[in-house]
Order: C-alpha cells, then sequence, then structure tokens
C-alpha cells in the first residue's frame, strides 16, 4: 500500500502513478466531492474481484461507474430523456444515475437485474484521471459495507482490516473533505410517460369519437355517469372496460370517482397508482357487481398485466376503469381479440381550469 | 407482555416481508424488495409480481427465524397481513400462513395492514441491542396516528389498541404518491420521493409558493390533486421556456414538499383543538412509508409542540415502509386479548382488499 498526497505532490506525478496502478488491475483509494472512493478499472474482471472482496459484505448491491462525461457514459448504459436531462442538469455533481446497462462492464458491476448507475465525480483531479484513462472507473465508498463514509485517509483506516489494508495499491490523500452527504441515486429506468404522447396505440377503432368539455370536478363526475348510463346495458351483458389517457393531474380519478357515484358506491375512491388496482362492490338499477379501479402508471409489460389477473375483470355486472391506458393499450387490445366486452377510450386535454374529454365508442 | 414467539408476515403489495416480534420488541424484520426483483424480468419491472412473492416468501420466511435465533417450536402464533393492499398479493401471504399455521398447529392472526403504521412507533428493539433500557411500558392513550405513505394519507385516532377511529384521510392521492409523481415531472426518477427529500435540502421552500390545498372544507380530509396539477401546469410552463437548472430543481423540490406537508400540517392545526376539547390526547404517533422523511418529523413536531405533544416515530426507517414487524407488533397485542383464530377457523381467513382500521 502506497500513499501519494494530493496536497504535497504534483498533480502530473500523481495521475502518472495512479494511472500505472489502474493499468495494471490495482486497487485505489480516491477523493471525490462527498467522500473517498474506492476504485478499479471497472472493464476488467480480475480487478473487480478484487474490489468486491475488499468491500466484504455486498449481499449482491450493485457498484456505481465514474466516467468523464455523457459521451463515455453512452458507451456503458442506454441514456434515455429523462436521464439525459439529469446529466446535463446535476453532473458533474453528487448524483448517481441509474439506467439500463448495455452490458460492457466487467461481471459484478452492474446490478443483477442488468442496470448501472453512473456518477461524473465533481472533482478536477478524478476528471483528468477519467479522461487520461480512458475508460471508466468504479465508484464505491472506501469503507467496507455497512461502516460509515469516509472524509479522511485516516478514518478510513482506522476501519480497516489488515487484509483490506493490503489489497489497497494505491491511496491518493487529498486530506480532510468537506462533509458532504453520499450522493444521491436516481433511478430512471422506469419509463412511465409523465405526457401522453397521443396515437403511440389505437385500442380500438373508434365508430364514433366525441368531444366533450368540462369546466368543474363535477361536470367532469356528471360526464362520467352519463356515459356509465349510456353504456348500461353493455355492463350487464358483456362487461364495460373504460380506458384513460391524460398526463397527471387532468381529471382521471375525478372521472372515476364519478363512475363509483353513479354506481351508488359509498367508499371514497381514492388514486390506486401505488396499489395498481381497487376492488369496489355495488348495487345498482338491480345489478349487483363490481367495479375496479386499475391504474397503469408503474406498469409497462403484459405480464404484470397477467400478474394482476386484469383477463378476469371484463365480466357481465363488471365496471374497469383504467388510468394511463396508454401504457399497457397492446395488451387491451389483445384482450379485445380474445375476450367479449365493450370499450371506451377517454383522452383528458385542456389547461387551467377547463378541460376537454376526446371520447371514442 | 409475555415472551410470545410470533412469525409475522406482509405481502400488501410490493414487497415481502417476514418478521419475528415478541410483544412489541422485534427480534427480526426481513424485507426483500420486488422493486429490484421484478426488474430481473425485463428491464424494467416494478411491481406486483405474485411470482416473486411466492418465490421470495420461503427463503423470507426461513430469514426471519434465524435471525431471530429461533425455530417453529418457540412460536406462539402466526400473523399475517389480510388487507389493504393489492389482492393477488395478500393471497399469497395469506395461503401460506393459513398452510404454516395448520402444519405447526399454531393460532393464526389476521392483521391490518393500517393498523401496523398505526402502531409502528411502538415497536422496540430487542433489549440486547439497545444501550438505555427501552421503557417497555404501555404507551398512555388516547393517540392520534399519523399514516404517512405511498398509499395512504390518515389521520387515526388511537382510543384504545384495537379501537380507532378515522378522523381524515386523503379523498385521491396519498403525499407520498404526490411526491414521486412530481418527481417524474421533473426526471428524479422512481421512487422519487428519497431524492426530493435530499434535493429539498439544498433548496428554497418559499421561492415557489405551490397552493394549499382543501382549506375550505371544514373536515380534516386531505386532498393532493390540485397540488399536483397546479404543480403540472407550473413546471410545465416553466420547462417549456427553458431547461431547469440544478437550484430550480432543488428549489422546486422544496417548495413543493412543503407544500405537502403543509397541507398535513395544516389540517392538525385545524383537527386538534377540537379533539383536545373532547379528551386528552398523550401523544402523536407517525408512521408510514413518508414517515422516514426527516422534514416531515420536524414539521410535525413543530406543529404540535404548542399543543404539548410530543411526536414518536419508528425506531428504523424500515419500520416505515411496507413490513412484517409492524404486523407482528399489532399481532402481540391481538394474542393478548385472545383475538386469534384457531383449527377450522383458520380456513375461513380470506383477504380484505380495503377495510378500515
Amino acid at each position: 500500500m502506497k500513499i501519494l498526497s494530493l496536497v504535497d505532490s504534483t498533480h502530473p506525478k500523481v495521475l502518472g502513478a495512479t494511472l500505472t496502478v489502474l493499468r495494471s488491475g490495482g486497487l485505489i483509494i480516491f477523493p471525490t466531492e462527498t467522500t473517498y472512493g474506492a476504485g478499479v478499472d471497472a472493464l476488467n474482471p480480475a480487478a473487480v474481484q478484487k474490489l468486491l472482496s475488499y468491500k466484504a459484505r455486498r449481499e449482491g448491491k450493485p457498484l456505481s461507474i465514474a466516467v468523464r462525461d455523457l459521451e463515455m457514459a453512452e458507451k456503458y448504459v442506454e441514456v434515455n430523456e429523462s436521464a439525459r436531462r439529469v446529466y446535463e442538469r446535476f453532473l458533474p455533481g453528487p448524483v448517481t444515475v441509474v439506467s439500463k446497462s448495455k452490458g460492457n462492464v466487467a461481471p459484478g458491476v452492474e446490478s443483477e437485474f442488468g442496470t448501472l448507475g453512473v456518477r461524473i465525480p465533481d472533482y478536477p483531479f478524478v476528471l483528468e484521471l477519467l479522461a487520461a484513462f480512458g475508460g471508466p472507473i468504479t465508484a464505491t465508498s472506501a469503507n467496507q459495507s455497512g461502516s460509515k463514509s469516509p472524509y479522511s485517509v485516516q478514518e478510513l483506516l482506522l476501519d480497516l482490516s489488515e487484509k483490506q489494508k493490503s489489497q489497497i495499491d494505491l491511496i491518493i490523500d487529498a486530506g480532510e473533505l468537506p462533509h458532504n452527504p453520499p450522493s444521491t441515486v436516481i433511478d430512471t429506468t422506469l419509463s412511465t410517460p409523465v405526457v401522453f404522447r397521443q396515437g403511440d396505440v389505437e385500442v380500438m377503432k373508434p365508430q364514433k369519437t366525441t368531444t366533450l368539455t368540462s369546466h368543474s370536478e363535477q361536470e367532469t363526475k356528471d360526464i362520467a355517469k352519463r356515459l356509465i348510463l349510456k353504456h348500461w346495458n353493455d355492463v350487464k351483458e358483456c362487461g364495460l372496460v373504460i380506458g384513460l389517457n391524460g398526463s397527471l393531474g387532468m381529471g382521471k380519478t375525478i372521472f372515476a370517482k364519478g363512475v363509483a357515484e353513479f354506481l351508488q358506491i359509498p367508499r371514497v375512491v381514492t388514486s390506486p397508482t401505488y396499489t395498481y388496482l381497487e376492488e369496489y362492490p355495488f348495487e345498482r338499477h338491480g345489478v349487483t357487481g363490481k367495479f375496479y379501479h386499475v391504474d397503469a402508471w408503474k406498469i409497462n409489460s403484459d405480464a404484470e398485466m397477467e400478474l394482476l389477473r386484469f383477463s378476469d375483470l371484463p365480466k357481465p355486472n363488471q365496471v374497469v376503469v383504467v388510468e394511463w391506458v396508454s401504457n399497457v393499450a397492446l395488451y387491451i387490445k389483445k384482450l379485445k381479440t380474445e375476450q367479449k366486452f365493450s370499450y371506451l377510450e377517454i383522452t383528458f386535454g385542456g389547461q387551467d381550469h377547463e378541460r376537454t374529454l376526446e371520447i371514442k365508442e | 407482555m409475555t415472551e410470545s414467539f410470533i412469525l409475522a408476515i406482509d405481502t400488501s403489495c410490493d414487497d415481502t416481508s417476514a418478521a419475528v416480534t415478541s410483544g412489541r420488541v422485534v427480534c427480526s424484520n426481513v424485507v426483500a424488495s420486488q422493486t429490484q426483483l421484478h426488474k430481473k424480468y425485463g428491464g424494467v419491472f416494478p411491481t406486483v409480481a405474485k411470482q416473486a412473492h411466492r418465490e421470495n416468501l420461503e427463503p423470507v420466511i426461513r430469514a426471519a427465524l434465524q435471525k431471530a435465533k429461533i425455530t417453529w417450536k418457540d412460536l406462539a402464533a402466526i400473523a399475517v397481513t389480510q388487507g389493504p393492499g393489492l389482492a393477488p398479493a395478500l393471497e399469497v401471504g395469506i395461503e401460506k400462513a393459513k398452510e404454516l399455521a395448520l402444519e405447526k398447529n399454531l393460532p393464526l392472526i389476521p392483521v391490518n395492514h393500517i393498523e401496523g403504521h398505526v402502531l409502528s412507533s411502538l415497536a422496540l428493539r430487542p433489549p440486547r441491542r439497545s444501550i438505555l433500557a427501552t421503557s417497555s411500558t404501555e404507551p398512555q392513550l388516547p393517540a392520534l396516528a399519523v399514516v404517512v405513505s405511498g398509499g395512504h394519507t390518515e389521520f387515526v385516532l388511537v382510543k384504545k389498541i384495537g379501537e380507532y377511529e378515522v378522523l381524515g384521510k386523503t379523498v385521491d392521492d396519498a403525499a407520498g404518491e404526490a411526491l414521486d409523481k412530481f418527481g417524474r415531472m421533473i426526471d428524479l426518477g422512481y421512487p422519487a420521493g428519497p431524492v426530493i427529500e435530499q434535493f429539498a435540502q439544498q433548496g428554497d421552500a418559499q421561492r415557489y409558493p405551490f397552493p394549499l390545498p382543501m382549506t375550505t372544507s371544514g373536515n380534516a380530509n386531505l386532498s393532493f390533486s390540485g397540488l399536483k396539477t397546479a404543480a403540472r401546469t407550473f413546471t410545465e410552463k416553466m420547462q417549456a421556456d427553458h431547461t431547469l437548472t440544478k437550484q430550480e430543481v432543488y428549489d422546486l423540490c422544496a417548495s413543493f414538499q412543503y407544500s405537502v406537508f403543509r397541507a398535513i400540517t395544516y389540517k392538525l392545526n385545524k383537527l386538534l383543538p377540537p379533539l383536545l376539547l373532547g379528551q386528552p390526547l398523550f401523544g402523536v404517533w407517525l408512521g408510514g412509508g413518508v414517515a422516514a422523511n426527516n422534514i416531515l418529523r420536524q414539521t410535525i413536531r413543530r406543529t404540535i409542540r404548542p399543543y404539548n405533544l410530543q411526536l414518536s416515530v419508528p425506531y428504523s426507517k424500515k419500520l416505515c415502509i411496507d413490513n412484517a414487524a409492524m404486523i407482528g407488533v399489532v399481532a402481540g397485542y391481538k394474542l393478548e386479548r385472545g383475538e386469534v383464530m384457531r383449527g377450522a377457523e383458520i380456513q375461513s381467513v380470506e383477504r380484505l382488499p380495503r377495510f378500515e382500521v
């Protein structure tokens, strides 16, 4: 174990020594704008194994990588629109962006679920190092898993076993670092659309399209009630599914509340985003049935709809309202060819206090 | 309470959890997050796997027993979350609990998930791990529980353990959900609640005045959909105008989070004076995923101080998220009261997708 001081030595000298260690698969301890980090060549499997042994007790937790810039990041992860904005805003800086990995790093670096955290440390020496090295290095804190974050080399060494110390090839000592908290992790892998892009997938060819305007929550509820009444025979005969589209806060849950009011459900209908699906029994016009309120905001695969047992829901005497239906449009389209149920879709638009409801029947 | 070990199971939503408790003491609390597990099955897969609950449950139960250093012989009962929650997920836990209760000849205790959050601040560390002798004196009642999570936001009056009155709850989105959705609007990934908390510390909560919802309604119900809509309109206009800067994101996080918490404390200020006229209150208990947020804790502490009320919070953040230890704590009280199912009764236990405390 060798210690080089960034305070006493010149940058180029430390940089040269660090590059040599990294290139030969060695383990370095380096300063960042948060804590001291433990770094190895993230593409070298033997080096990564060494790091994992040093960290001890990882219990499957993934490592992150440090890169020079967005361009380097894109070699290792798929940067989606949402992630790109995070890079623009926060990096370099104390933020780790989780994206889908391209599978180019050594085993043990990405998570077992194929995601990878990327960081661009806001620390000039590290940025210089990454530029000179030309590839990613691992960016995990230098302490062993479960111990507290180290802000000085002395603090770190006190916490390490002799075996761990012997695994370190080089420590770059920059003195006591400001006690900034560890980086904030932003997971951008969930691709929920914030703004629905109309026309992505069509569940059905509408026979007719009506556009109604609502100026209040009450009016939106009234539209819902009229629609259910209009399709009451469908409810009784084959079940009715209503798909809702429109961005956050446009009144989709209000519409569902209107449906529940029509069905004389006494319970308060709340957003099912967290629980995916809520079930409400009802009795109305001689029909004893169930109202299902589904939210597909967090869903983007058919398998998840199957896990929810969605295909059991469209049945006679059952009303199903699906928020964020565009996320599962293909699934419902397919279900429609297999099962008989009535479907209508509403797209919410508008701004301020006015809403347009485009109803496809 | 006597030493009666309970194995508790919670599969109410995304996470699979098992715990061993004895009275209010948590001997182990194992949570396997499905958010991570599901990603395995196709890149982005954040949810509900009944399949995953099935795969996880047995190892999670084994781990809970192991960590508590007990065996099946030591157990006095099995407890399970009966609802509210997601039907296919709940069923996995209930089926398993029934099967185990019958096989091991143990009584079964069905528990309401919300009651778990309500009593979560009563949970105690195992004695050998606490430095000070934990006071195991029973809490003074009545108390007011505030449950704030991704799925629930409610005020519950705890008259006695097992006797509750919901004083107010959200009529649309839950507080945690509002935070997550706001995070998506400004590209903070999912779940965004914890990111917002961290960024808010670097932001100015007064910079963007978001509206205070439901101030006119006379009751203690909460609503976050109006706030969410206002935030959407506001951030869309901002983002159409320019790319948000880092500081703007920090300030938006601080301002939005402040508005969500202020909605909660506004209603607390409304409901406490009349409530205190009717009876004394001996404390405010905070529970639910958002209870892990330090700013929420501070905000509520400041609000209730003028009423001479103290805030109790769960001793670990793991007790805030969905977990089985809190289910075990509730079951400990039920066991003491003899509210258990035995023999043939056990088969009749069914999920209750949505029921009130």
